[in-house]
């Protein structure tokens, strides 16, 4: 590219640049991010359409603009890791390289490469795992036999040549008994739990296990009795309704009615993903207050973030509507709009109990 | 000008704060006094995103301008105050409460409004 044609595109990236800030909108952020994607910077693609998905959170141009951005980071890192593993094969760096292959769907790459893996290193019993994680994938998708009989050959592989890894043995006790196989899923969950006494979750999905209805161990005919029926015999354990989790979201709402009661206080919310629960002078979801809090967040999330001083936790919006308060710890958002009567500290250090305590919800679940 | 880059340099000296910028609402940067190390372009370009941000979605929803955005990270707490066409950018320490920054921040803000005016 010479110099004419490099200030040309230089003058057109600053010109996008500047319509994103005065004018937002999703046309301005893809337009943006492509050209950034033209001239092979993903990452910076990456951060537009990060940027944008801020303000305009449902937009699917903006959605495909970041996957495709993702997409040219992911090919770039594969590209490095084959030269690497060509130079000087490891196992880790055939293991990256074969994560990759499986965020890209690369499945014809990911074979060649997991072959290449146990021809190198037979005793490494990573390539089988990996290679087990794929197919399970596809089974756990099209429900077809052959893509379940595969993974479940891989799995005992892995868990063969390792018996110690709680990986393949976890994903092996799991796909058995959601095909009906409750009694041959046991045996490796109590060998799991053997391994990690310690394992609350893996105790917990024991007992789920041990509730429910054996089918045989005769896998490859649940396999294929699977795929006639076209689902699965039982339900995931995350599936489940937790009694914790809903006891959680009660004390959301009740901490949520008590800001709400406080002095000043017009309005409050807690928003996690795009659920929200609110309380108050509250119209409904399309309320200026919910958006202005979501954006606020994201917003600060950012400068903090770019400026280097760590996570913005608490932000105070003060204008002719009052105080807006958000606090956000993770994927939790509380917020509460304020008059002037309001003290700040109070509300705010209300708003924190709720996101803490949702926070510590979602560790239970 | 010179003026108000002295109410920025004045500020800058008060304890506490880490930082302090005077940026137009469009990014550009009209004064100064940062840490070493703190680029003027990126302070001027995030607090710009940041405020357009809010009042657009605070127009949207007919709730009229931000005045102020006060923002408290893990490692440093920042304040934003209104002067209509730019804004007042004031990094704080992450120990220090701002609210015993205000009144320092309220007439250095009253300040730089005055000189814009006269300038």
């Amino acid at each position: 590219m010479h110099l004419i044609q490099r200030m040309k595109i230089w003058k057109e990236l600053r010109r996008l640049e500047q319509r994103a800030r005065e004018q937002p909108a999703p046309t301005t952020f893809v337009d943006l991010g492509q050209v950034f994607i033209n001239l092979d910077e993903h990452a910076k693609a990456e951060r537009v359409a990060e940027d944008g998905l801020a303000l305009f959170p449902k937009s699917p141009e903006l959605r495909q603009l970041l996957e495709c951005a993702r997409r040219g980071l992911r090919q770039k890192r594969m590209a490095e890791l084959r030269a690497k593993v060509t130079r000087s094969p490891a196992p880790e760096l055939y293991r990256e390289l074969a994560q990759v292959q499986v965020e890209l769907g690369d499945s014809a790459g990911l074979h060649t490469t997991c072959q290449e893996w146990g021809m190198r290193f037979p005793d490494d019993a990573g390539c089988w795992l990996v290679l087990g994680q794929a197919r399970l994938v596809n089974f756990y998708r099209d429900l077809a036999s052959r893509e379940g009989q595969e993974a479940v050959r891989c799995l005992e592989r892995a868990v063969q040549m390792a018996p110690e890894d709680v990986s393949a043995r976890r994903l092996l006790g799991e796909v058995l008994y959601r095909i009906g196989a409750v009694r041959e899923s046991q045996k490796h969950l109590t060998q799991l739990l053997q391994f990690s006494p310690a394992d609350a979750e893996v105790d917990a999905l024991l007992r789920h296990v041990a509730a429910l209805a054996d089918h045989g161990d005769d896998v490859e005919a649940l396999l294929d009795e699977v795929e006639s029926q076209g689902s699965l015999r039982h339900a995931s354990f995350a599936a489940v309704p937790r009694a914790a989790g809903d006891a959680g979201m009660a004390r959301v709402r009740d901490g949520l009615a008590h800001v709400a009661d406080l002095p000043g206080v017009t309005k409050a919310t807690f928003i996690r993903g795009s659920k929200a629960l609110v309380k108050g002078a509250i119209r409904d979801g399309k309320d200026p207050f919910l958006r202005v809090a979501r954006v606020v967040a994201k917003a600060a999330h950012r400068f903090a973030r770019r400026l280097d001083i760590g996570t913005a936790n608490k932000s105070v919006v003060e204008g002719p509507f009052g105080d807006i308060c958000v606090c956000v710890y993770g994927e939790a958002l509380a917020a509460a709009q304020c008059d002037e009567t309001a003290d700040l500290a109070t509300v705010m250090a209300e708003l924190q109990e709720i996101v803490a305590g949702a926070l510590h919800v979602v560790e239970e679940a | 000008m010179g003026k108000i880059q002295d109410v920025v340099g004045e500020l800058r000296q008060v304890a506490g704060v880490k930082g302090v910028a005077v940026v137009t609402l469009d990014g550009l940067v009209i004064a100064t006094a940062l840490e070493e190390g703190t680029s003027p372009d990126v302070i001027g370009g995030l607090a710009s995103y940041l405020l357009m941000t809010t009042n657009k979605s605070l127009a949207e929803g007919g709730l009229g301008g931000c005045t102020r955005l006060s923002l408290h990270a893990t490692h440093g707490k920042a304040v934003f105050v209104d002067l209509t066409d730019s804004c007042l950018v004031v990094m704080v320490d992450q120990f220090v409460d701002p609210a015993n920054v205000r009144r320092e921040i309220d007439d250095a803000a009253q300040r730089i409004r005055r000189a814009s005016r006269l300038s």
